[in-house]
């Protein structure tokens, strides 16, 4: 105990190097907690607004269904199983689809789709379709033959709000299928190519066009964020077990291989950024405790001569250096967290060439935060590491000192 | 004088200042090598994209930009652009093409496709398609072959030597068709060109859209990058209004935009790795002050004015950021001439394929990209002595030279 | 685009002539200085370009042109002016009961076009197809639309069979789009018990787009009614056959009345054809290949 006290006035011995080096501690602990909760808030977001157009964190088909995509690959929901997903904690949202490719026309331009049938409400809490209506509005349960197409898809069949479309297609009966479908509105999406094919009816209306039954082609499932994905998947393994139609469960890692390396990929840069700035500091506090060192040579002398173990010299010059740093760690933790959550609450909308950039990549263009406990504590743990390694060399040599020699100097 | 005053100075502590060298070059070699890759991958973009579709300019029928259609084009094989660029030196090679939408199909699947017909040793000079054959034959060794991409053949479920069927709707709108034989397959760095992309030879692609000796655009490359803009300019006004003449940067705005935000990038990590620097940089330099009090007081007694001493201690500051800098700059050109064969990335392959970027990445660093970073870092040199050096300077003779 | 099933239905392109006017198979023969692999008696032999057991054929008789023969063969099912009035049967696993539809189809071979008016169920009576040259219209009644049929859907399966909208609209003929080769004489064949047939090999040309390795086709010796088709991909794997059984006499041809797909990648399921009528040489008025006539929905011709 004598010890830490000893090593606390030692750092204090003097305040202006001391409070340099913690200021140095501080503005990387500062840098590092709020990049860190912006690069995963950013991440974070980049996954939820690509699962939140297609296929939500889990998707969940028949066998097969994502080779061949033809009917014959159906999953049928009973009440169970509706109650099971309508309950299941980690499910936020789930929205059952049909699936189909079809002929899509209007006069005697016509143009083959893969027109997807939803069900508005449910659909709702997995996809921001609905949110993505430029003209006209979503389709909405009650209105049989409503359509929503994406808008470039409405410029090649020369079409718009109000037009009607002939649907037509091979039912599920092997009968012909065609209906005539009134445009209600137009959809814009940061995918292009996903804009030039997309077409929505309701879930109902398509298994009636189809003869489907109250088949299904998939169910999209959404999960509290990209990191529960793997919880979601389990519990929706478990619970949907009973299935006759055997279910597969596939992530978004799964269907978007892409997105993740490409997140790995950001992190990867961004580690390496974090490392640069952490191993500047650590030299600063290596700097600064082999200075506080050197010069109380005389005293570390006399310590050791008057039957001070080298160890416990050696903890005493560690315990400064961890001291040093976990000063700076508290301060940047208090300027930093409230930084970091504020910046949650109240993410920063960005414009011109950047806003650019994000919406060729599919993003809204906002950054936005988010502040994790895992966050705080790893970056803790870094700065104390540091901190430790660049007490090594300084400690040992404070330890091995010669108390002869040591009093010898003036 | 001042300048060796200071370097002296310096390395009356060896360990003290050696460590703080050594931190400015671990921070600047990090920044720089990081910053490399970077670069490096930014430059793939863009060289992909240039060197598979784009090229530097691209000169279609008016009105293509907006909507680009197979009736939009240029006739008569397009002479008179050919002309023009014949007689211009800035012009390093050039090459016509035509473009559709199809749907091609094997016997055991089908796909939409995007045909291209180009003209074989033409194309070869202007893109890269030809290096990124990686079987069969590039185009012209035998008639009616199709070159298809890897992704595009495994999806089709064909190899070399299959039959395809080819169906388009031609220039005057009728469903028309032929049949071609995988001649050769093609990998490019791009996995979205991979996957949808058909390549004809330039005449047969002329008789399946029906188009005579018309093309759908031009493109060319040119010696010099930093001529581009020039050169379309004078394109535009020689070759007039019937024609649009774009540059890369035009064409696809993005690939700008990625480029400055690297740049942003670039700044904000400098920034950031060289604030930590400074704070180290200014802990020695007190450090050094305080401990040369009564010297310092010495030289205020015999004349030397207070700016000469804030001078000298500001130059102690950029001498060790210099050395720092020069260390660092080393190493970090020591790195990548080390790794110029490129850092394996192939566990992100796919997430880079999507950018056009192939997953053995070289870091760059050119004599540009350094002039950032040394501003910064003197910059922060500079702040960081100015505690020391006001310090220094505050101190009044008569009591620094009492100062044990 | 999809893949996979709808894949496997352009296998079937291929029977496009074969279905809408009628048949045709020609028999190639091979004179001595061609290459034609004509095996000796009751020999079995490997069939080039086709995996599985060889077949075991007689000689060919000498004097025969391939060509000829396939476009007299082509004549038989087909004349200038055709009229067809069918009956097309679907099973499939996915149906309790197989699928019906009758319908009419009148064809200009020399101008290339053809219609065909569906007629029955209810549900589809009425709905028009239009071919002029390489280009499909479709007409609906109901709701009074006509579209045309864009490249994306001519692989999309025609009226829920295992025939694609490609099949009726492919410009190629078996006698313009192959090269035929005469393999020798079957003299079992299971579609025409105690009769000979020819068997020949049509080769589609490089430029035509057609994916087919080849097809082998059993044609009656006698009458060169078609007998049975083997559709094969180019690695020489069986992909389809169609038998033609039920053969009767109209004028001075031989047609069979039934035709019968098997789709040998999808178990359980099958497409048959019964000729309910067929005429040859029949009057056409220019009127029933225009877009007009298309959108009548009533059963004049």
């Amino acid at each position: 105990m004598g010890e830490t006290r000893l090593a606390w006035r030692n750092v204090w011995r003097s305040p202006r190097r001391t409070a340099l080096t913690v200021a140095a501690t501080v503005f990387a602990v500062f840098l590092v907690v709020v990049f860190v909760a912006m690069t995963r808030g950013v991440h974070e977001k980049m996954i939820e607004d690509s699962v939140r157009l297609s296929s939500g964190h889990v998707l969940v088909t028949a066998p097969g269904y994502l080779q061949k995509r033809t009917l014959d690959e159906f999953l049928v929901l009973d009440d169970a199983a509706v109650h099971t997903l309508d309950t299941l904690p980690e499910v936020v949202g789930w929205a059952p689809r049909v699936v189909s490719f079809v002929l899509l026309s209007r006069d005697v331009t016509s143009r083959g789709v893969a027109v997807m049938g939803v069900d508005p409400a449910r659909e709702s809490t997995v996809t921001t379709l609905s949110t993505r209506v430029v003209d006209g509005h979503f389709i909405r349960g009650g209105s049989p033959h409503e359509i929503v197409i994406g808008e470039r898809l409405a410029e090649r069949l020369g079409a718009s709000v109000g037009d009607q479309l002939l649907l037509y297609g091979v039912a599920y009966t092997l009968e012909t299928a065609y209906d005539l479908y009134t445009v209600v509105g137009l959809l814009r999406l940061p995918d292009a190519r996903l804009e030039r094919s997309m077409a929505i009816v309701s879930l109902a209306d398509l298994q009636e066009f189809l003869v489907f039954g109250d088949r299904i082609s998939e169910i999209a499932v959404l999960a509290e964020s990209s990191e529960r994905t793997g919880a979601l998947r389990d519990a929706l393994r478990r619970g949907l077990a009973m299935l006759d139609s055997r279910p597969v469960f596939h992530t978004w890692r799964e269907v978007m291989p892409d997105l993740e390396q490409l997140i790995v990929l950001d992190d990867l840069g961004f580690y390496v950024m974090v490392a640069i700035l952490i191993t500047v500091v650590g030299f600063g506090i290596l700097n600064t405790i082999l200075m506080a060192v050197l010069e109380r040579q005389r005293e570390l002398g006399v310590m050791l001569a008057v039957g001070l173990r080298p160890a416990a010299v050696f903890r005493i010059v560690f315990l400064e250096s961890l001291m040093l740093a976990a000063v700076g760690l508290v301060f940047g933790l208090v300027l930093a967290v409230p930084t970091a959550l504020w910046f949650e609450a109240h993410p920063i909308h960005v414009g011109g060439t950047m806003a650019a950039t994000f919406e060729f990549v599919g993003m809204e263009p906002v950054i936005v935060f988010r502040l994790t406990s895992s966050t705080l504590w790893k970056s803790s743990l870094l700065i104390l590491a540091v901190a430790a390694v660049a007490a090594l060399y300084p400690a040992l040599k404070a330890s091995r000192a010669n108390p002869v020699d040591a009093l010898r100097t003036i | 004088m001042l300048l060796r005053f200071a370097w002296r100075n310096l390395w009356r502590n060896p360990r003290r200042t050696a460590i703080v060298v050594v931190a400015v070059s671990v921070g600047i070699a990090g920044s720089l090598l990081s910053m490399g890759v970077n670069y490096g991958m930014v430059d793939q973009m863009v060289v992909t994209a240039i060197r598979t579709e784009l090229g530097h300019i691209q000169v279609h029928a008016a009105g293509w930009e907006d909507e680009p259609t197979l009736q939009k084009t240029l006739p008569g094989g397009a002479a008179t652009v050919v002309a023009a660029l014949e007689r211009d030196p800035r012009v390093r090679a050039w090459t016509r093409r035509v473009r559709g939408d199809g749907l091609v199909n094997s016997p055991r699947a089908s796909a939409g496709v995007r045909v291209i017909g180009v003209e074989g040793e033409r194309e070869g000079d202007v893109s890269l398609l030809r290096e990124a054959l990686v079987a069969g034959n590039w185009l012209g060794a035998a008639p009616r072959r199709a070159l298809l991409g890897e992704s595009l053949a495994e999806r089709l479920q064909v190899e070399l030597g299959d039959k395809i069927a080819v169906s388009v709707q031609d220039a005057s709108g009728d469903l028309t068709g032929g049949g071609f034989r995988v001649g050769g397959l093609f990998h490019t760095p791009s996995s979205e060109l991979d996957r949808s992309t058909l390549l004809l030879g330039l005449g047969e692609a002329q008789v399946l859209f029906a188009l005579g000796d018309a093309v759908s655009e031009v493109v060319v490359v040119v010696h010099d990058p930093d001529e581009v803009e020039a050169l379309r300019t004078s394109l535009a006004k020689e070759l007039g209004p019937q024609v649009e003449v774009r540059s890369w940067a035009q064409l696809e705005p993005l690939l700008v935009y990625m480029v400055q935000s690297f740049d942003m990038m670039a700044w904000y990590l400098y920034a950031a790795v060289f604030t930590a620097m400074a704070f180290g940089i200014a802990n020695v330099l007190l450090m050094a002050v305080h401990e040369r009090t009564r010297e310092i007081g010495m030289l205020r007694a015999i004349g030397m004015s207070r700016r000469r001493v804030v001078a000298m201690v500001v130059l102690e500051s950029m001498w060790v950021t210099g050395v720092g800098l020069a260390v660092g700059m080393a190493v970090a050109l020591g790195a990548t001439w080390l790794l110029r064969d490129g850092i394996d990335l192939s566990a992100f392959a796919q997430g880079l394929a999507a950018y056009g970027v192939p997953p053995r990445l070289s870091p760059v660093l050119r004599a540009r990209d350094f002039g950032m970073p040394l501003v910064i870092a003197g910059v922060a040199a500079g702040l960081a002595s100015l505690w020391p050096a006001l310090h220094a300077a505050r101190e009044r003779p008569a009591e620094a030279l009492r100062h044990v | 685009m999809r893949s996979g099933a709808h894949g496997r239905r352009i296998a079937v392109r291929r029977l496009r002539p074969l279905l809408l006017a009628g048949m045709g198979c020609a028999l190639a023969l091979a004179a001595a200085q061609g290459g034609a692999p004509a095996e000796t008696q009751g020999q079995s032999a490997a069939v080039p370009g086709v995996r599985g057991p060889g077949l075991s054929l007689e000689a060919v008789p000498e004097g025969l042109d391939a060509d000829v023969l396939a476009r007299r063969a082509d004549d038989n099912m087909r004349s200038a002016s055709t009229y067809f009035h069918g009956r097309m049967t679907v099973e499939s696993p996915r149906l309790a009961t197989p699928r019906s539809i009758t319908f009419e189809s009148w064809e200009d071979r020399g101008g290339k076009r053809s219609f065909v008016r569906i007629l029955a169920p209810p549900r589809d009576a009425g709905t028009g197809f239009l071919k002029l040259g390489s280009n499909l219209w479709m007409y609906i009644p109901r709701v009074e639309r006509t579209m045309r049929v864009p490249p994306s859907m001519m692989l999309q399966s025609w009226m829920g069979s295992d025939f694609t909208n490609d099949d009726l609209v492919r410009e190629s003929s078996e006698v313009e789009d192959y090269d035929h080769r005469l393999l020798g004489v079957d003299p079992s064949v299971e579609e025409a018990p105690g009769r000979r047939a020819y068997v020949l090999a049509y080769v589609p040309h490089e430029d035509a787009a057609v994916v087919w390795g080849r097809i082998i086709a059993w044609i009656d010796a006698e009458t060169l009614a078609p007998l049975r088709q083997e559709f094969y991909d180019e690695d020489g794997e069986k992909l389809r056959v169609l038998r033609f059984t039920d053969h009767r006499r109209v004028g001075t041809r031989t047609v069979p009345f039934l035709w019968t797909l098997t789709p040998l990648d999808k178990p359980g399921h099958r497409t048959a054809i019964e000729v309910l009528e067929i005429r040859f040489d029949v009057e056409l008025d220019e009127s029933i290949f225009t877009r007009r006539h298309l959108e009548r929905s009533d059963r004049d011709g």
